[in-house]
């Protein structure tokens, strides 16, 4: 892991308006920086905009306030330079049925500006790795959840950005798929490249992220290091140092007695992890 | 823009869509097939019907007889094998003569008419004052909402006709007249139609509908497909976070949209040149009129603009429809009313006697429709050609100006605004 970061996320504020609810701030005021070989991860309950965060880091969403930058580029101001730097995976991405493994995988490559030449190359060593070479000529809709899945990770990291996104990448998939999702998030991230990742899954982010940051009702109520993390509130799972920050965030009697919200050295006081 | 994006992009729609069913039998098989089979459906369907009307025996009842001195008349008719006389009152030939489970009494004929058991009730009267000594008129009642009735009253104005010429000649000749010193007055028309012009006549009033009505339902699958289905597939969002910018994505779709319908338009006019002449020319033939299927050179690109034109505003005007739809089925709700368009001409370009004018080239589509069919027939009217292209590309500017609007709401990128676009309209374009 080095020092510079790839992805730089500051104040970052997205809100909605609701006819029921009004102004619905989805991601409220969220800071926080990744670097090559870091999987960070954001925890959070269904709705504590962990992918509204991340959509706007893959420009899907713009912004409402704040700034969030990849590879140096803002993700307003170059949002296709952003993307061209990018991978993103999440169980709202689909593949296109129609087409056969390989042509998607052709496609996803060429269209996020891979060289042309190097193309045919980079589609084979793809099919090579994610074993696809068996059904590669079948069409996607064809197929069954684990190849697509396969066929979806080689679609993610196609044009080899330096930074992917994983949101929420093991929902619905069985025990074996979850499993294989984790191995390749664990190769991508030797290889250097820099992962975002979301889950409610406790174990998954315990297993797999270098950091954590917990996000509820739209702020990150604490970033650290699963140690760190353990340590500030003083449970062993993650589960309960979870729960302590959303009751201490609502409130609630019987939180561990914490300092203020982000108190921890990642969060509030250097929340974008630059400290030596 | 990136070109060699939209390039891709592009490729990619068509790939998926010539390998979905729906869009190659509505893009490509209907057509290619529907309009000529059913063309040929019609033509088969009316002959048939000709024929059996032909087939049926005109049930004929006598009123009054015609005079003694025209007794063959009523021989003829008799002898007649598409006429059965099911009586004839107040003569030998009455009604308890005619025998047979058909025959009627007097009384019963005009309940027998209107019930459809008689075709027709013939009455033979005296015309006086005539230069013609047993000089007759005809009376034929029937019922004309019935065909076989027509067919009937047909029949007998045809052995009347046939009777009385002779009888004329008859006379004529006993008072010394030849057939010039007979003849009064005759009215002899010639048409001054080549066999060309017909053809144009009939292809103009077919191809003209058919195209629109083509390029209509080439964008009418893929509009929705590439909108709403992308999101009922959830590729909508995969294709949101590619490095291609969202203009550049959706110019590809739309390009895509607009090149089925075009090509929907086109290989129905193809697959009508080549059918119409087979299935249409027989019944003509009939008639004696000698047609040839073809059409100026110069109509093929004033065809082929015309059809680029309407696909262009067909296929954005129902990308924005349905881009509003959640599924496909909702998409399909959306853009019916697109659709419905395509019904216009037949308030005005249908007919043959209204030409294109600058009032008629301001209406959409309709146009369009008198613009090709003009174009076929060989008349080309350059300045109100280019008014109704403008128009239509006015439209597609209209349409392109909106689309752009729409891409700068989130709610409306991601499909998360619940609602079609007229409530989007009214809450938040116009807002």
């Amino acid at each position: 892991m080095t020092d510079q970061p790839t992805v730089l996320v500051k104040d970052l504020r997205k809100t909605f308006y609701d006819e029921s609810r009004g102004e619905v701030h989805a991601v409220d005021g969220v800071t926080f920086a990744c670097h090559p070989g870091e999987v960070f991860g954001l925890l959070g309950a269904n709705g504590a905009g962990k992918t509204t965060t991340l959509r706007m880091l893959s420009t899907v969403l713009r912004p409402t306030g704040g700034t969030a930058t990849l590879m140096g580029r803002d993700v307003v101001g170059e949002p296709a330079a952003v993307r061209r730097s990018l991978g993103f995976y999440s169980a709202s991405t689909a593949l296109y049925p129609r087409l056969t493994a390989r042509e998607t995988i052709e496609f996803f490559t060429r269209i996020n500006g891979y060289p042309g030449d190097l193309v045919p190359a980079r589609v084979d060593d793809l099919v090579r790795r994610f074993g696809i070479a068996e059904y590669e000529n079948g069409r996607v809709g064809k197929l069954s959840s684990g190849m697509k899945q396969k066929v979806s990770i080689a679609r993610t990291v196609a044009h080899d950005p330096p930074v992917l996104i994983f949101d929420e990448p093991t929902v619905g998939l069985d025990v074996m798929n979850a499993l294989e999702m984790v191995k390749v998030i664990r190769e991508l991230k030797a290889e250097g490249k820099t992962i975002l990742f979301s889950s409610h899954i406790m174990s998954e982010v315990e297993k797999l992220c270098d950091r954590i940051g917990i996000v509820h009702r739209g702020r990150l109520l604490a970033l650290g290091t699963l140690d760190e993390l353990r340590q500030e509130t003083g449970q062993h799972y993650l589960e309960d140092a979870f729960l302590d920050y959303v009751k201490r965030a609502e409130g609630i009697e019987g939180a561990a007695e914490l300092g203020p919200a982000g108190a921890l050295e990642g969060a509030e006081g250097d929340p974008l992890g630059t400290a030596p | 823009m990136n070109w060699t994006q939209i390039g891709l992009l592009y490729r990619r729609e068509l790939r998926s869509a010539l390998r979905e069913r729906a869009i190659v039998v509505n893009g490509v098989l209907i057509p290619i097939f529907l309009y000529p089979i059913m063309l040929w459906a019609a033509f088969t369907g009316i002959t048939f019907v000709q024929g059996i009307n032909e087939g049926f025996v005109s049930r004929v009842a006598i009123e009054t007889a015609p005079p003694d001195t025209h007794v063959a008349l009523l021989d003829t008719l008799r002898r007649h094998e598409g006429v059965e006389v099911i009586g004839v009152a107040g003569t030998p030939y009455g009604a308890e003569d005619a025998g047979g489970e058909r025959a009627l009494p007097p009384d019963d004929w005009d309940a027998a008419l209107a019930a459809g058991d008689l075709d027709a009730i013939v009455s033979f009267r005296p015309l006086d004052g005539g230069a013609l000594a047993d000089n007759f008129a005809v009376r034929v009642r029937y019922d004309r909402a019935e065909d076989r009735s027509q067919q009937a009253e047909a029949r007998i104005r045809e052995i009347v006709s046939d009777y009385r010429a002779q009888w004329v000649a008859s006379e004529g000749e006993a008072l010394e007249l030849d057939e010039t010193e007979r003849t009064v007055f005759v009215v002899v028309g010639e048409s001054v139609s080549s066999s060309e012009d017909i053809g144009q006549l009939l292809l103009g009033q077919m191809l003209s509908i058919f195209l629109v009505i083509m390029v209509a339902l080439g964008c009418f699958v893929p509009s929705i497909d590439t909108t709403a289905g992308e999101r009922e597939r959830s590729t909508w969002e995969t294709l949101m976070t590619v490095a291609a910018s969202r203009t550049s994505v959706v110019v590809a779709k739309y390009l895509y949209v607009a090149t089925l319908g075009i090509v929907a338009g086109l290989l129905n006019v193809a697959a009508l040149m080549v059918s119409v002449g087979a299935i249409v020319r027989p019944l003509l033939v009939d008639n004696d009129a000698a047609v040839s299927f073809s059409i100026p050179w110069l109509a093929a690109p004033v065809m082929l603009a015309g059809a680029a034109a309407l696909a262009l505003f067909f296929a954005a005007a129902m990308m924005i429809l349905a881009a509003f739809a959640r599924s496909f089925k909702d998409g399909q709700a959306m853009v019916t009313p697109v659709y419905w368009l395509v019904f216009l001409p037949f308030l005005l370009g249908d007919q043959s006697d209204v030409n294109l004018s600058l009032a008629t080239a301001l209406v959409p589509i309709a146009n369009v429709t008198m613009m090709i069919r003009d174009a076929i027939g060989g008349v080309f009217l350059w300045p109100w050609i280019g008014v109704t292209l403008l128009v239509t590309l006015a439209l597609v500017a209209l349409c392109l100006a909106v689309a752009r609007q729409l891409l700068r709401f989130e709610d409306f990128l991601l499909g998360s605004f619940d609602g079609s676009f007229w409530r989007f309209a009214k809450e938040k374009l116009f807002a």
